[in-house]
């Protein structure tokens, strides 16, 4: 029997939407669920998915996939590639493990949302893929780092870090219970799809895979080039659900959809791939800065794909363009002198010709950052350690949960935007953090911040310790620097030189 | 006397914290407070300069010996610390 080709059939046979007799349309797509936009199952019936792929298709390519992936790994197995890498490059891959394996699990339910509660088929058939993709994700980066936990404790962060309280965590859940958890099928296309995989899932992935492939680390470079592939798929879910708002005049509630998970998306990398790209990653192996690489993969990638759907660029977008030469170097100074809460160990990525690296991508970085990095490198060499550790906590931002920071040193602009609601103070650490809770303060409001946990005397004892405890972080698995300060000794060595002469 | 929580904005350094200071405690006993996270760790001493607070984003500094219970700060209110040539 002849074999009708795809397009003669899939149009039809995707075409799943029904007249409910029983049951009225509410009931049967709640609209909490569904999405609250009044537009019924007829025009959502326009929608049209850019990839369309069928279910042998998808098999068939998910299982070439999967073979080359599993079959790298096996076929490295004794290569002693994780003992012998850099310091730096372990801490990039406990950092990931930690930050996004179990979040695929949480993506696979958003995904299923889609799946069940769309009103657009095309939607609900794209979902079903794209929930199987997250399940494999899930799989693939627990079963990857736990050949690791034996020889590092740390790896075993890979399995718990969603569990636990440790503060990049919280800011982790915070974001992905608003935009993924916590929303509508058509809300979670456009937050997680659209604005966060499109734009951002897109740069931890390839920038990582090229750093990997650097580093020698084929095994992560094939991994995370395999879930690339498919989040390059599902990642295309929103679009046509953004051209169904607009043509039917719901573009002010698409847009703020945007602009909110753009932003959150933008503060959760700027303290996780930022410090990568720009610190951790050994000197010789960087392709391209963090603001380069941002300035290629997403801004111009995300302002075609706004302009290209007819929306506007977010109303915050100068703040973002100025921020992506600034907010990561915090980020990254911050998690580095609180070190003992990370669950990896942060390189410093300071020395003498990292810091020249760094004044030729960040102009003016010497006489601010390095204003501050000056200080702790005298500490370091002068043993004083003690002086190069917290004593108290960073206050943190009560929307993205990270430090609230700016830029220090001889161009000192650090601000607090501040707002007072229902009795408490609340504070941000940016305008756009600000106007995000303020679009839906009832969503926010309730949150309690590290900080505002530990005024509340949830955390005991009320120190360091105390602190560890509760984000979980044991003894042994305690973050400290990467090359345990071995990078210093050419500070001490040109301050012998100085003294000589 | 009661502890309060002050959020410290110190001039040159990159980062907001929290500050536990006493509402007896006067504004030079704040700033001392807020240095102690933050010279000598990422913020280098300035000899020959004293260490004032004023309200977050303000241009006045609030005098030296105004306590904490006087300044009608709510809790964890940012305050700037600024160097001042003495």
């Amino acid at each position: 029997m002849a074999v009708l080709n795809r397009m003669d059939w899939y149009d039809l046979a995707r075409s799943t939407n029904w007249t409910p007799k029983y049951v009225t349309e509410d009931e049967l797509f709640p609209p909490a669920l569904s999405g609250e936009f009044g537009l019924p199952l007829s025009a959502w019936e326009h929608y049209d998915e850019p990839y369309k792929q069928t279910y042998p298709e998808y098999v068939k390519v998910q299982r070439e996939k999967d073979a080359g992936a599993y079959s790298v790994k096996a076929a490295l197995e004794r290569s002693r590639i994780f003992e012998n890498a850099d310091p730096g490059w372990k801490s990039v891959m406990k950092a990931h493990y930690g930050a996004i394996a179990r979040g695929e699990y949480a993506a696979a339910s958003a995904e299923a949302r889609m799946m069940r509660f769309s009103k657009a088929p095309g939607m609900r058939n794209m979902a079903t893929l794209g929930c199987m993709d997250e399940i494999r994700h899930g799989q693939m980066q627990l079963y990857f780092p736990h050949e690791h936990v034996s020889k590092d404790r740390q790896m075993d962060w890979a399995f718990k870090a969603y569990d636990t309280n440790e503060w990049a965590m919280i800011a982790a859940r915070h974001f992905f219970d608003d935009i993924m958890m916590t929303r509508d099928a058509i809300s979670v296309s456009i937050m997680l799809t659209f604005s966060f995989e499109t734009g951002f899932t897109n740069m931890q992935f390839l920038g990582l895979a090229a750093d990997a492939a650097e580093a020698g680390d084929h095994t992560f470079a094939n991994l995370i080039s395999s879930i690339q592939t498919d989040e390059s798929r599902h990642a295309q879910i929103g679009g046509p659900a953004l051209k169904v708002l607009i043509e039917n005049g719901h573009k002010a509630e698409a847009q703020k959809r945007v602009d909110i998970a753009v932003w959150g998306a933008w503060k959760l990398f700027s303290v996780l791939t930022g410090p990568i790209m720009d610190y951790y990653t050994p000197l010789e192996h960087r392709k391209q800065s963090f603001k380069e690489f941002m300035e290629e993969w997403i801004v111009a990638q995300f302002e075609r794909a706004l302009t290209d759907m007819g929306l506007d660029l977010p109303w915050y977008w100068d703040i973002f363009l100025k921020d992506i030469s600034q907010t990561h170097h915090g980020m990254h100074l911050g998690s580095y002198f609180w070190r003992p809460t990370l669950w990896w160990n942060p390189a410093a990525g300071v020395t003498p010709d990292e810091r020249a690296w760094l004044e030729e991508k960040y102009p003016g970085w010497n006489d601010t950052w390095g204003q501050c990095w000056d200080v702790f490198i005298d500490n370091v060499v002068d043993g004083n350690m003690a002086m190069t550790y917290p004593e108290t906590l960073p206050y943190v931002c009560n929307m993205c949960q990270l430090p609230i920071l700016g830029v220090p040193g001889k161009g000192w602009d650090v601000k607090d935007y501040p707002l007072e609601y229902n009795g408490r103070l609340y504070h941000f650490g940016s305008e756009v953090d600000r106007w995000v809770f303020q679009q839906e303060p009832e969503r926010y409001a309730g949150h309690l911040s590290i900080v505002d946990r530990f005024l509340a005397g949830m955390i005991q004892p009320m120190d360091l310790g105390g602190a560890l405890q509760y984000m979980g972080l044991a003894p042994g698995e305690i973050g400290d620097d990467a090359h345990n300060y071995a990078w210093a000794e050419v500070y001490r060595a040109l301050r012998e030189t100085r003294k000589a002469s | 006397m009661a502890l309060f929580p002050l959020t410290s904005n110190f001039e040159g350094d990159f980062v907001l914290q929290l500050v536990p200071v006493d509402t007896e405690h006067t504004m030079d006993e704040v700033a001392a407070a807020a240095a102690v996270h933050s010279v000598g760790r990422r913020v280098r001493d300035r000899p020959g300069h004293i260490l004032r607070v004023r309200r977050h984003g303000g241009t006045e500094f609030l005098p030296r010996t105004m306590k904490v219970a006087e300044a009608g700060f709510k809790p964890t209110e940012t305050v700037d610390i600024i160097w001042q040539a003495a």
